[in-house]
């Protein structure tokens, strides 16, 4: 269950109070630590768990690097969420299908 | 016409050849029978089955091979044949928890399913709290890109 990666990168606020900043374009570590009451090294760690989870992008701009959100990580995880119900229900569907078939208590006992 | 994170609901439906009964009492206490523990589980090819508690405050949970346990969510409404309400964490803390609701109800000879998955809010609601402003633009961000989508997956 891998998007449980994206949604946990989520889920803590500062860390989406980092991604909130570069909404309004991309911004090196030090600019997001100036509007936020978190210092720099917090900045870089959570710019570098949201990177991980695909949701923040960055490029070397000169002698700073810049960071961006990124699109795929939502979309990943919207894709995997729905995958992963189609995936789980077509076994269900399987299961509660074959067994009505014999009419039997035929299934796997393994 | 932003859509909020409140406002989003995966949706799935499907029909089966069990009566509502059966199909319950397989979604529920018989999980271990289909449940794909192999590719959606915490422990993925280290998972062992799934056991799905009967009762509200029942757990969901997979067991590895280690004999380890990863709670997935737990029971918080129990209709045999009719309902069942989850919470859903699989892999987070529970107070990320989503909700799965699942209905059964009669169609011909078999049963309709729909499960509806919720909750998305709760990622919404804990930064508003603590961010007294960014909950809008926290709208637009998983609104927009990740509602569009999974909103309209009804």
């Amino acid at each position: 269950m891998t998007y449980a990666h994206t949604i946990t990168a989520l889920a803590d606020p500062t860390r989406r109070a980092v991604l909130e900043e570069l909404r309004s374009g991309p911004r090196a570590v030090g600019e997001i630590a100036a509007r936020l009451p978190v210092s720099r090294p917090a900045v870089s760690q959570h710019l570098r768990v949201l990177k991980e989870a695909g949701l923040v992008r960055d490029r070397p701009e000169g002698t700073r690097r810049l960071y961006s959100v990124h699109g795929d990580g939502l979309a990943e995880l919207r894709a995997y969420v729905n995958g992963f119900w189609d995936e789980a229900l077509a076994a269900y569907e399987a299961a509660a299908n074959s067994e009505t078939e014999g009419d039997d208590d035929g299934a796997d006992r393994g | 016409m932003e859509q909020t994170v409140g406002e989003l609901v995966m949706r799935k439906t499907l029909e089966v050849a069990a009566p509502p009964e059966r199909a319950f009492a397989l979604f529920t206490e018989g999980i271990a029978e289909w449940w794909p523990v192999r590719t959606h589980s915490v422990a993925e090819e280290r998972a062992e089955t799934a056991v799905f508690e009967a009762g509200v405050g029942g757990r969901i949970y997979e067991r590895t091979l280690d004999g380890e346990e990863h709670v997935w969510g737990t029971v918080t409404a129990w209709e045999p044949a009719e309902r069942v309400v989850f919470t859903w964490h699989p892999g987070r803390e529970p107070d990320t928890a989503q909700d799965v609701e699942v209905r059964f109800e009669p169609s011909g000879s078999g049963t309709r399913v729909e499960l509806v998955h919720t909750g998305w809010d709760r990622l919404g609601d804990r930064a508003a709290a603590q961010f007294e402003g960014y909950d809008a633009g926290w709208d637009f961000v998983i609104g927009e890109r990740f509602g569009t989508a999974a909103g309209a997956q009804a």
